[in-house]
């Protein structure tokens, strides 16, 4: 972030590609929006620069109002916690299944069970809630 | 020869096996499921018919809708490519009841090596060596933990049916193998149907080296050398290369010749892989058999690669009843080849799958590599099925040459919409360890640090980028805009 670095000229190619030109050096760059979001390719790095509006999603966590949700589109295998229950921080709560994989839903922090909000076999789709987790 | 084949697959496997087909004069069916419409491997086959909902066992792995396709298009051969029904003994003889012929091996061949259990007693019976490990009796929980016991820890559970490292699971302490087998359990079940499980001692610093083989229902069988797959994520390979760095001309000899007494002790046709754990390196190095894979496996471009010869044209005339195109002392090695696997997948969330659109997707051409991929810019990747997009082969005069022109080709394979391994697979060519070709089965996990930075700032030449992205008019950007991210809207959304 101190050093200064010398000036990047970027001309669009079109069809996505820009070429980066610092002190005659040459680059070539891959581009696109999608998913709210600008997407960088260079030199086989990706670089996700979040649009003013948009938040990345981060690990599994709850949002402020204290839901649960799934990372991606997944079956819900099992729901290992019932209302009422206390859990800990790292507690399997939910199991789910995706791609082939088996994802476990962790407890982010200790905490008592609200509300389960899936059933066993249900494909849940993200950003939808699971499970509800009240602080206690 | 035959004149129709159907590929009972999806995916980069699918189209890999079109492209020989149609070389031939073949003439190709596909069959796809609802999720995959308009998916490269339909586009490319002269007939294509839908078989089902977009859950596996709707379609890939219903045996009556892909014997009905078969039957309706008037196909003589299907080619399972690999998962699905590629290693089902009981699909195969039902093949061969409905009067086509499996591209693989004889089902009774299959029945022989798919159950691992089986195809360990098989290799004991035939002098290979094997990992010491110990079938349980019965498949109670306390069977399982009396065959744990008498193995010793660290161990692995394992999955008697399947491959792919799906239900494997390593168990360190006795305290975590009641948890180990309820899951592996699960995930066995959940995969083949079948949650027979088996225990094996863990070997600490393993390579995994495996030897492609081919049969001929003449008695023939031949070796096409090793391709070492040591480069792994929660046992699903990431890497392979041929020749190994581990391996020497004598141990080669030996591996080789135990990969064809074995072969040949199953009555073993078409192509497989006979799996070894090598300890050590060196003329004297000790190997253990794992197990046979009885399918094309994934890895196979690598082979092909350093021996010039071509996998799936050679399954064809096998199982059309030719004899092997090969004598063992016409194939030789010449070069390196080195295989990365991209998928949709981000390595920085313990490489949670990735679903979405493939809003920019830009394969490499350039000397020396080869891509073999199932989809395409614009291409929607499913929930519903494996994370892998496509495979980078990348052939060299050294395997220094095939690096560099491996981490070349990387450097120019811009896949953006969704997170990928790409990067990872960069930094992994440039690892020190992986230059002096120092590896074992733990690299990716012990090298972690290395291999996945956190994500910092982007870089001032990234946000230059961004910045000409938002002035340029929609038309020089060139790619859609609005695309439903399953990214953003996750984890963190409120209700």
């Amino acid at each position: 972030m101190s050093e200064r670095a010398p000036l990047v000229a970027v001309t669009p190619l079109g069809d996505g590609r820009f070429l980066l030109d610092q002190d005659g050096r040459q680059r070539v760059a891959y581009a696109v929006r999608a998913a709210g979001a600008t997407w960088v390719f260079l030199d086989g790095e990706i670089t996700v620069v979040a649009s003013p509006s948009a938040s990345r999603g981060r690990a599994a966590g709850l949002d402020d109002a204290g839901s649960l949700s799934a990372p991606m589109p997944a079956t819900v295998l099992a729901v290992t916690v019932q209302p009422g229950q206390r859990v800990a921080a790292g507690d399997v709560l939910i199991r789910l299944e995706a791609m082939k994989m088996e994802l476990p839903v962790r407890a982010p922090r200790d905490g008592t069970v609200i509300a389960v909000k899936c059933r066993e076999g249900e494909l849940v789709q993200p950003g939808v809630p699971l499970l509800e987790l009240d602080e206690t | 020869m035959f004149t129709r084949v159907l590929v009972a697959n999806r995916g980069e496997i699918a189209v890999r096996v079109m492209r020989t087909c149609r070389e031939m004069g073949i003439e190709t069916v596909a069959v796809y499921s609802d999720a995959d419409a308009h998916a490269l491997h339909v586009a490319l086959a002269d007939r294509a018919v839908r078989i089902g909902g977009a859950a596996p066992a709707d379609s890939y792995l219903s045996q009556s809708a892909i014997l009905d396709a078969a039957r309706a298009t008037g196909a003589q051969a299907i080619h399972p490519g690999y998962g699905f029904l590629s290693e089902n003994a009981e699909f195969a003889a039902a093949c061969a009841d409905a009067r086509l012929t499996f591209i693989g091996p004889p089902p009774d061949a299959m029945a022989r090596l798919g159950s691992k259990t089986a195809a360990r007693r098989l290799a004991e019976a035939s002098g290979v060596p094997v990992v010491p490990g110990a079938i349980p009796d019965e498949q109670s929980d306390a069977a399982i933990t009396a065959a744990a016991t008498r193995v010793g820890f660290p161990l692995l559970l394992k999955p008697s049916e399947g491959g792919g490292g799906i239900g494997m699971k390593a168990v360190h302490a006795a305290a975590d193998l009641p948890a180990a087998i309820a899951q592996a359990r699960r995930e066995a079940e959940a995969a083949f149907g079948d949650g027979t499980l088996y225990v094996e001692r863990l070997v600490t610093r393993p390579r995994h080296v495996e030897f492609q083989i081919m049969g001929d229902r003449h008695g023939s069988v031949v070796h096409l050398f090793e391709r070492e797959c040591s480069i792994q994520r929660r046992h699903q390979k990431v890497l392979e290369e041929t020749p190994s760095t581990a391996v020497t001309p004598a141990l080669r000899q030996r591996m080789g010749t135990a990969a064809v007494a074995l072969a040949t002790a199953a009555g073993y046709q078409n192509a497989g892989t006979v799996e070894f754990l090598v300890d050590g390196a060196g003329d004297d190095a000790a190997f253990y058999f794992l197990e046979i894979n009885a399918r094309l496996q994934v890895e196979h471009p690598i082979t092909e690669a350093v021996t010039g010869v071509d996998l799936v044209r050679a399954q064809l005339g096998v199982a059309a009843g030719e004899p092997l195109p090969w004598t063992q002392a016409a194939l030789a090695q010449s070069g390196h080849a080195i295989e990365v696997r991209i998928c949709a997948e981000d390595p920085r969330q313990n490489f949670l799958p990735q679903a979405g659109v493939l809003a920019l997707y830009r394969e490499p051409s350039m000397p020396g590599i080869r891509v073999d991929s199932g989809v395409f810019e614009g291409a929607e990747v499913s929930v519903h099925y494996d994370s892998l997009l496509a495979k980078l082969i990348a052939r060299g005069e050294t395997r220094e040459a095939a690096r560099l022109r491996g981490r070349h080709a990387l450097d120019h394979f811009p896949i953006l919409g969704i997170r990928t391994n790409v990067p990872l697979l960069a930094r992994l060519l440039t690892h020190e360890r992986f230059i002096a070709g120092d590896l074992d089965t733990h690299f990716l996990a012990s090298e972690a640090t290395a291999l996945l930075p956190e994500d910092g700032e982007p870089s001032a030449d990234a946000r230059a980028v961004a910045d000409a992205l938002r002035r340029a008019p929609a038309a020089a950007s060139g790619a859609p805009s609005s695309i439903a991210d399953p990214w953003s809207s996750l984890k963190r959304t409120r209700v």
